[in-house]
Protein backbone atom coordinates (compact mmCIF):
# COMPACT_ATOMS: atom_id res chain seq x y z
CA UNK A 1 0.00 0.00 0.00
CA UNK A 2 2.99 2.40 0.55
CA UNK A 3 4.84 3.79 -1.64
CA UNK A 4 9.23 3.57 -1.25
CA UNK A 5 10.00 5.93 1.46
CA UNK A 6 11.18 9.09 0.29
CA UNK A 7 14.60 10.34 1.54
CA UNK A 8 15.74 12.94 3.35
CA UNK A 9 16.34 15.23 0.22
CA UNK A 10 13.27 14.70 -1.41
CA UNK A 11 11.17 15.60 1.72
CA UNK A 12 13.39 18.95 1.90
CA UNK A 13 12.34 19.70 -1.79
CA UNK A 14 9.08 19.32 -0.80
CA UNK A 15 8.99 21.30 1.88
CA UNK A 16 10.90 24.26 0.49
CA UNK A 17 8.59 24.04 -2.72
CA UNK A 18 5.39 24.39 0.33
CA UNK A 19 7.53 27.67 1.90
CA UNK A 20 8.10 29.22 -1.41
CA UNK A 21 5.14 28.66 -3.58
CA UNK A 22 2.32 26.86 -1.73
CA UNK A 23 2.75 23.96 -3.68
CA UNK A 24 -0.19 21.80 -2.78
CA UNK A 25 1.19 18.67 -5.03
CA UNK A 26 4.59 18.78 -2.65
CA UNK A 27 2.38 19.24 0.42
CA UNK A 28 -0.11 15.97 -0.59
CA UNK A 29 3.37 14.05 -1.25
CA UNK A 30 4.69 14.95 2.66
CA UNK A 31 1.01 14.11 3.93
CA UNK A 32 1.30 10.60 2.15
CA UNK A 33 4.43 10.22 3.97
CA UNK A 34 3.71 11.69 7.25
CA UNK A 35 -0.19 11.57 8.22
CA UNK A 36 -0.69 7.87 8.57
CA UNK A 37 2.57 7.81 10.28
CA UNK A 38 1.41 10.19 13.21
CA UNK A 39 -1.47 8.92 13.18
CA UNK A 40 -0.40 5.36 14.25
CA UNK A 41 2.82 6.57 16.61
CA UNK A 42 -0.19 9.15 18.32
CA UNK A 43 -2.05 5.38 18.73
CA UNK A 44 0.61 3.74 19.96
CA UNK A 45 1.60 6.40 22.51
CA UNK A 46 -2.36 6.12 24.05
CA UNK A 47 -4.43 8.54 22.09
CA UNK A 48 -7.78 7.05 20.30
CA UNK A 49 -7.84 6.40 16.28
CA UNK A 50 -10.00 9.63 16.15
CA UNK A 51 -7.69 11.69 18.79
CA UNK A 52 -4.54 10.26 16.75
CA UNK A 53 -5.90 11.24 13.34
CA UNK A 54 -7.37 14.75 14.35
CA UNK A 55 -2.88 15.26 15.80
CA UNK A 56 -2.32 14.33 12.29
CA UNK A 57 -4.34 16.71 10.64
CA UNK A 58 -3.29 19.89 13.14
CA UNK A 59 0.35 18.84 12.49
CA UNK A 60 0.02 18.77 9.11
CA UNK A 61 -1.52 22.14 8.67
CA UNK A 62 0.97 23.53 10.88
CA UNK A 63 3.22 21.64 8.71
CA UNK A 64 1.66 23.75 5.98
CA UNK A 65 1.82 26.92 7.70
CA UNK A 66 5.26 27.02 9.39
CA UNK A 67 7.31 25.24 6.03
CA UNK A 68 9.10 28.74 5.78
CA UNK A 69 10.27 28.21 9.60
CA UNK A 70 12.17 24.86 8.83
CA UNK A 71 15.68 25.74 8.78
CA UNK A 72 17.70 22.31 7.80
CA UNK A 73 20.73 23.45 10.11
CA UNK A 74 18.52 22.20 12.91
CA UNK A 75 17.41 19.13 12.14
CA UNK A 76 16.31 16.62 8.82
CA UNK A 77 12.64 17.25 8.10
CA UNK A 78 11.74 13.75 9.99
CA UNK A 79 12.72 15.36 12.94
CA UNK A 80 10.94 18.76 12.55
CA UNK A 81 7.42 17.48 11.61
CA UNK A 82 8.44 15.16 14.89
CA UNK A 83 8.82 17.91 16.78
CA UNK A 84 5.59 19.66 15.96
CA UNK A 85 3.50 16.43 16.41
CA UNK A 86 5.29 16.00 19.67
CA UNK A 87 4.42 19.65 20.87
CA UNK A 88 0.34 19.20 19.64
CA UNK A 89 0.13 16.18 21.57
CA UNK A 90 1.22 18.02 24.57
CA UNK A 91 -0.65 21.22 23.58
CA UNK A 92 -3.71 19.08 23.38
CA UNK A 93 -2.96 17.67 26.50
CA UNK A 94 -2.27 20.96 28.53
CA UNK A 95 -5.70 22.83 26.97
CA UNK A 96 -7.50 20.77 28.50
CA UNK A 97 -6.12 20.69 31.93
CA UNK A 98 -6.33 24.64 31.32
CA UNK A 99 -9.94 24.44 30.12
CA UNK A 100 -10.74 22.64 33.60
CA UNK A 101 -9.02 24.81 35.85
CA UNK A 102 -10.15 28.01 33.64
CA UNK A 103 -6.79 29.73 33.27
CA UNK A 104 -6.59 32.14 30.48
CA UNK A 105 -3.06 31.85 28.83
CA UNK A 106 -0.96 29.10 27.78
CA UNK A 107 2.67 28.35 26.55
CA UNK A 108 3.98 25.97 24.20
CA UNK A 109 6.20 23.95 25.14
CA UNK A 110 9.39 25.80 26.00
CA UNK A 111 12.32 23.48 23.59
CA UNK A 112 12.75 26.11 21.02
CA UNK A 113 15.70 27.30 22.21
CA UNK A 114 18.98 29.33 20.58
CA UNK A 115 21.07 27.07 18.56
CA UNK A 116 24.64 27.82 19.47
CA UNK A 117 27.15 27.29 17.01
CA UNK A 118 28.13 24.04 17.80
CA UNK A 119 24.47 22.84 17.83
CA UNK A 120 24.28 24.02 14.33
CA UNK A 121 28.06 22.23 13.58
CA UNK A 122 26.54 19.09 14.70
CA UNK A 123 22.78 19.42 12.97
CA UNK A 124 23.27 18.45 9.24
CA UNK A 125 25.25 14.93 10.30
CA UNK A 126 22.89 14.08 13.19
CA UNK A 127 19.89 12.50 11.49
CA UNK A 128 22.39 9.51 9.45
CA UNK A 129 24.26 9.07 12.59
CA UNK A 130 20.76 8.87 14.67
CA UNK A 131 19.78 6.41 11.98
CA UNK A 132 22.98 4.31 12.42
CA UNK A 133 23.13 4.02 15.75
CA UNK A 134 19.46 2.42 16.05
CA UNK A 135 20.13 -0.02 13.66
CA UNK A 136 22.70 -1.47 15.89
CA UNK A 137 20.68 -1.51 19.06
CA UNK A 138 19.61 -4.55 20.68
CA UNK A 139 15.72 -5.44 20.85
CA UNK A 140 15.89 -4.79 24.46
CA UNK A 141 17.84 -1.54 24.45
CA UNK A 142 15.32 -0.72 21.30
CA UNK A 143 12.38 -1.33 23.98
CA UNK A 144 13.48 0.53 26.37
CA UNK A 145 14.40 3.75 24.74
CA UNK A 146 10.92 3.12 22.78
CA UNK A 147 9.16 3.20 26.03
CA UNK A 148 11.16 5.99 27.34
CA UNK A 149 9.70 8.34 24.86
CA UNK A 150 6.28 6.80 25.02
CA UNK A 151 5.15 5.88 28.18
CA UNK A 152 3.71 8.32 30.89
CA UNK A 153 5.49 5.56 33.64
CA UNK A 154 8.42 4.36 32.02
CA UNK A 155 9.97 2.27 34.74
CA UNK A 156 6.54 0.30 35.11
CA UNK A 157 5.79 -0.15 31.27
CA UNK A 158 9.37 -1.19 30.73
CA UNK A 159 9.23 -3.81 33.35
CA UNK A 160 6.11 -5.03 31.86
CA UNK A 161 7.35 -5.49 28.44
CA UNK A 162 10.68 -7.21 29.44
CA UNK A 163 9.38 -9.11 32.54
CA UNK A 164 11.81 -7.38 34.61
CA UNK A 165 10.66 -6.73 38.64
CA UNK A 166 9.96 -3.00 38.89
CA UNK A 167 13.13 -3.52 41.77
CA UNK A 168 15.51 -4.05 39.17
CA UNK A 169 14.38 -1.72 35.91
CA UNK A 170 15.62 1.36 36.88
CA UNK A 171 19.47 0.40 37.22
CA UNK A 172 18.37 -1.47 33.80
CA UNK A 173 16.84 1.07 31.94
CA UNK A 174 19.93 3.30 33.23
CA UNK A 175 22.14 1.13 31.75
CA UNK A 176 20.73 0.39 28.39
CA UNK A 177 19.99 4.50 27.96
CA UNK A 178 23.82 5.11 28.82
CA UNK A 179 24.42 2.30 26.36
CA UNK A 180 22.29 3.90 23.87
CA UNK A 181 23.86 7.22 24.71
CA UNK A 182 27.43 5.71 23.98
CA UNK A 183 26.32 4.17 20.33
CA UNK A 184 25.07 7.37 19.61
CA UNK A 185 28.54 9.21 20.79
CA UNK A 186 30.78 6.49 18.74
CA UNK A 187 28.77 7.44 15.59
CA UNK A 188 29.86 10.91 16.18
CA UNK B 1 31.60 24.58 34.16
CA UNK B 2 28.24 22.10 34.88
CA UNK B 3 29.16 19.03 36.37
CA UNK B 4 25.45 17.84 36.98
CA UNK B 5 23.40 17.07 34.22
CA UNK B 6 19.84 15.74 33.53
CA UNK B 7 19.64 11.71 32.98
CA UNK B 8 18.99 10.08 29.73
CA UNK B 9 15.38 9.08 30.82
CA UNK B 10 14.49 13.00 31.11
CA UNK B 11 16.11 14.14 28.25
CA UNK B 12 14.03 11.15 26.03
CA UNK B 13 10.89 12.03 27.91
CA UNK B 14 11.59 15.39 27.53
CA UNK B 15 12.43 14.90 23.51
CA UNK B 16 8.98 12.54 23.47
CA UNK B 17 6.40 15.00 25.44
CA UNK B 18 5.74 12.72 28.20
CA UNK B 19 7.90 14.91 30.72
CA UNK B 20 5.61 16.79 33.39
CA UNK B 21 5.06 20.42 33.02
CA UNK B 22 7.05 21.12 36.04
CA UNK B 23 10.11 19.14 35.90
CA UNK B 24 9.89 20.03 32.49
CA UNK B 25 9.98 23.74 32.97
CA UNK B 26 13.11 22.72 35.62
CA UNK B 27 14.99 20.94 32.50
CA UNK B 28 14.74 23.76 30.00
CA UNK B 29 16.15 25.66 32.42
CA UNK B 30 18.86 24.10 32.49
CA UNK B 31 18.97 23.30 28.65
CA UNK B 32 19.32 26.95 28.09
CA UNK B 33 22.67 27.35 29.60
CA UNK B 34 23.67 24.08 29.02
CA UNK B 35 24.70 23.11 24.93
CA UNK B 36 26.10 20.00 25.74
CA UNK B 37 22.40 18.52 26.86
CA UNK B 38 20.99 21.20 24.17
CA UNK B 39 22.80 18.62 21.57
CA UNK B 40 21.57 15.52 23.57
CA UNK B 41 18.11 16.91 23.28
CA UNK B 42 17.96 16.83 19.82
CA UNK B 43 19.67 13.41 19.42
CA UNK B 44 16.63 12.29 21.29
CA UNK B 45 14.71 14.37 18.75
CA UNK B 46 16.17 12.75 16.17
CA UNK B 47 15.31 9.62 17.77
CA UNK B 48 11.84 10.63 17.60
CA UNK B 49 12.49 11.57 13.43
CA UNK B 50 13.47 8.12 12.97
CA UNK B 51 10.78 6.32 14.94
CA UNK B 52 8.56 8.55 13.00
CA UNK B 53 10.22 7.31 9.71
CA UNK B 54 9.95 4.07 10.64
CA UNK B 55 6.36 3.82 12.15
CA UNK B 56 4.02 1.13 10.24
CA UNK B 57 1.44 3.74 8.75
CA UNK B 58 -2.22 3.96 9.83
CA UNK B 59 -5.38 4.16 7.96
CA UNK B 60 -7.01 7.18 7.74
CA UNK B 61 -10.23 8.04 7.56
CA UNK B 62 -10.64 8.21 3.05
CA UNK B 63 -11.14 12.17 3.12
CA UNK B 64 -8.25 12.78 5.24
CA UNK B 65 -6.05 14.90 2.54
CA UNK B 66 -9.07 16.65 0.99
CA UNK B 67 -10.13 17.91 4.62
CA UNK B 68 -6.56 18.67 5.23
CA UNK B 69 -6.56 20.79 2.15
CA UNK B 70 -9.68 22.74 3.08
CA UNK B 71 -8.14 24.05 6.27
CA UNK B 72 -5.20 25.04 4.81
CA UNK B 73 -6.43 28.43 3.77
CA UNK B 74 -7.92 28.90 7.10
CA UNK B 75 -6.10 31.88 9.34
CA UNK B 76 -4.47 30.13 11.64
CA UNK B 77 -6.54 30.02 14.86
CA UNK B 78 -3.80 30.01 16.97
CA UNK B 79 -1.22 33.03 16.82
CA UNK B 80 2.01 31.70 18.67
CA UNK B 81 1.95 33.74 22.36
CA UNK B 82 4.84 35.96 22.49
CA UNK B 83 6.13 35.04 25.82
CA UNK B 84 6.58 38.79 27.52
CA UNK B 85 9.40 38.87 29.75
CA UNK B 86 8.22 38.98 33.59
CA UNK B 87 11.87 38.41 34.98
CA UNK B 88 15.03 39.52 33.09
CA UNK B 89 16.98 38.49 36.00
CA UNK B 90 16.37 35.09 35.68
CA UNK B 91 17.11 32.40 32.77
CA UNK B 92 14.90 32.16 28.95
CA UNK B 93 12.32 29.48 30.03
CA UNK B 94 12.08 31.18 33.41
CA UNK B 95 11.84 34.58 33.35
CA UNK B 96 8.28 35.17 31.24
CA UNK B 97 6.46 32.90 34.29
CA UNK B 98 4.30 34.50 36.95
CA UNK B 99 5.86 34.41 40.40
CA UNK B 100 4.83 34.90 43.46
CA UNK B 101 6.22 36.73 46.55
CA UNK B 102 9.19 35.07 48.58
CA UNK B 103 7.67 33.68 52.15
CA UNK B 104 9.63 32.88 54.95
CA UNK B 105 9.35 29.40 56.06
CA UNK B 106 12.30 30.06 58.78
CA UNK B 107 14.99 33.46 58.69
CA UNK B 108 17.38 31.51 56.98
CA UNK B 109 15.13 29.56 54.37
CA UNK B 110 12.35 31.09 51.99
CA UNK B 111 10.46 29.74 48.83
CA UNK B 112 7.93 31.18 46.06
CA UNK B 113 5.83 29.38 43.79
CA UNK B 114 5.58 29.52 40.31
CA UNK B 115 2.28 29.68 37.94
CA UNK B 116 2.54 27.47 35.07
CA UNK B 117 -0.90 28.82 33.18
CA UNK B 118 -0.34 25.37 31.07
CA UNK B 119 -0.44 22.95 33.61
CA UNK B 120 -2.11 24.40 37.30
CA UNK B 121 -1.63 21.43 38.94
CA UNK B 122 2.37 21.80 37.99
CA UNK B 123 4.75 22.56 41.73
CA UNK B 124 7.54 24.71 40.97
CA UNK B 125 8.72 26.29 43.71
CA UNK B 126 12.17 28.64 43.97
CA UNK B 127 14.09 28.03 47.29
CA UNK B 128 16.56 30.05 49.04
CA UNK B 129 18.61 29.10 51.38
CA UNK B 130 21.31 30.83 53.41
CA UNK B 131 25.30 30.51 53.18
CA UNK B 132 26.04 27.33 55.68
CA UNK B 133 22.09 26.50 56.07
CA UNK B 134 20.98 22.85 56.10
CA UNK B 135 17.77 21.67 54.16
CA UNK B 136 16.11 19.44 56.70
CA UNK B 137 16.55 15.75 56.25
CA UNK B 138 14.15 14.63 53.88
CA UNK B 139 12.86 11.11 51.85
CA UNK B 140 11.45 11.73 48.41
CA UNK B 141 8.18 10.11 47.08
CA UNK B 142 8.89 11.06 43.43
CA UNK B 143 11.85 11.80 41.16
CA UNK B 144 12.99 15.45 42.05
CA UNK B 145 14.15 17.86 40.09
CA UNK B 146 16.61 20.64 40.79
CA UNK B 147 18.52 23.71 39.29
CA UNK B 148 20.77 25.64 41.35
CA UNK B 149 20.20 29.41 39.67
CA UNK B 150 23.06 30.98 42.51
CA UNK B 151 25.22 29.76 44.89
CA UNK B 152 26.12 26.34 45.42
CA UNK B 153 25.51 23.50 47.77
CA UNK B 154 26.96 19.82 49.13
CA UNK B 155 24.78 16.75 50.09
CA UNK B 156 26.56 12.88 50.31
CA UNK B 157 26.72 12.65 46.72
CA UNK B 158 28.86 15.74 45.47
CA UNK B 159 28.96 19.71 45.08
CA UNK B 160 25.98 21.14 43.30
CA UNK B 161 26.95 24.90 41.44
CA UNK B 162 24.95 27.28 39.43
CA UNK B 163 24.03 25.67 36.23
CA UNK B 164 24.13 22.15 38.06
CA UNK B 165 20.82 20.34 37.57
CA UNK B 166 20.16 17.33 39.81
CA UNK B 167 17.44 14.71 39.78
CA UNK B 168 16.98 12.70 42.67
CA UNK B 169 14.69 9.80 42.62
CA UNK B 170 12.60 8.32 46.11
CA UNK B 171 15.10 5.86 46.98
CA UNK B 172 17.48 8.72 47.90
CA UNK B 173 18.23 10.24 51.09
CA UNK B 174 19.88 13.09 51.03
CA UNK B 175 20.09 16.02 53.63
CA UNK B 176 22.03 18.92 50.97
CA UNK B 177 23.77 21.88 52.70
CA UNK B 178 24.59 25.44 51.69
CA UNK B 179 28.22 26.22 50.51
CA UNK B 180 29.44 28.75 53.13
CA UNK B 181 30.17 31.38 50.41
CA UNK B 182 26.63 32.49 49.75
CA UNK B 183 22.98 32.48 49.72
CA UNK B 184 21.41 29.48 47.36
CA UNK B 185 18.80 30.25 45.04
CA UNK B 186 16.95 26.79 43.13
CA UNK B 187 14.33 25.97 41.39
CA UNK B 188 12.80 22.92 42.27
CA UNK B 189 9.51 20.52 41.06
CA UNK B 190 8.79 17.10 41.60
CA UNK B 191 7.00 14.71 39.44
CA UNK B 192 2.94 14.89 39.28
CA UNK B 193 1.45 16.54 42.74
CA UNK B 194 2.88 17.44 45.41
CA UNK B 195 3.20 15.21 48.50
CA UNK B 196 3.79 15.80 51.70
CA UNK B 197 6.78 13.22 52.11
CA UNK B 198 8.36 15.15 49.71
CA UNK B 199 11.11 17.88 51.10
CA UNK B 200 9.46 20.71 49.59
CA UNK B 201 6.13 19.36 50.65
CA UNK B 202 7.45 18.69 54.22
CA UNK B 203 9.11 22.35 53.93
CA UNK B 204 6.66 24.34 52.86
CA UNK B 205 3.25 22.05 54.50
CA UNK B 206 3.24 24.29 57.85
CA UNK B 207 3.16 27.52 55.67
CA UNK B 208 0.15 26.81 53.61
CA UNK B 209 -1.56 24.21 55.52
CA UNK B 210 -1.92 21.56 53.70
Amino acid sequence: MSAPAPSADDMKQWLKAVAGRQDRGAFGLLFEHFAPRIASFMERSGLSAAEAEEISQETMIAVWRKAALYDPAQAGVSTWVFTIARNMRVYRARTAARANAGVAALRELPTRLEASVEDMALASERDARVRRAMATLSPEQATVLKLSFFAEKPHAEIAKELALPLGTVKSRTRLAMAKIRAILEREL
Amino acid sequence: MINHHPSDLTLARLAGGTLGAGPQLVVATHLSGCSQCRGRLRSFEAVGGAMLDEAAPARLRPDAFARALERLDDADPRPEPQPRVLHPDLPPPLNAYEIGPWRFVRPWFRWRRLTLPEAPDANVIMLKVAAGRPVPHHGHSGTEYTQVLTGSFTDSLGQYRAGDCIEVDEEVSHQPVVDPGGECVCLAAVEGKLRLSGWIGRLIQPLIGI
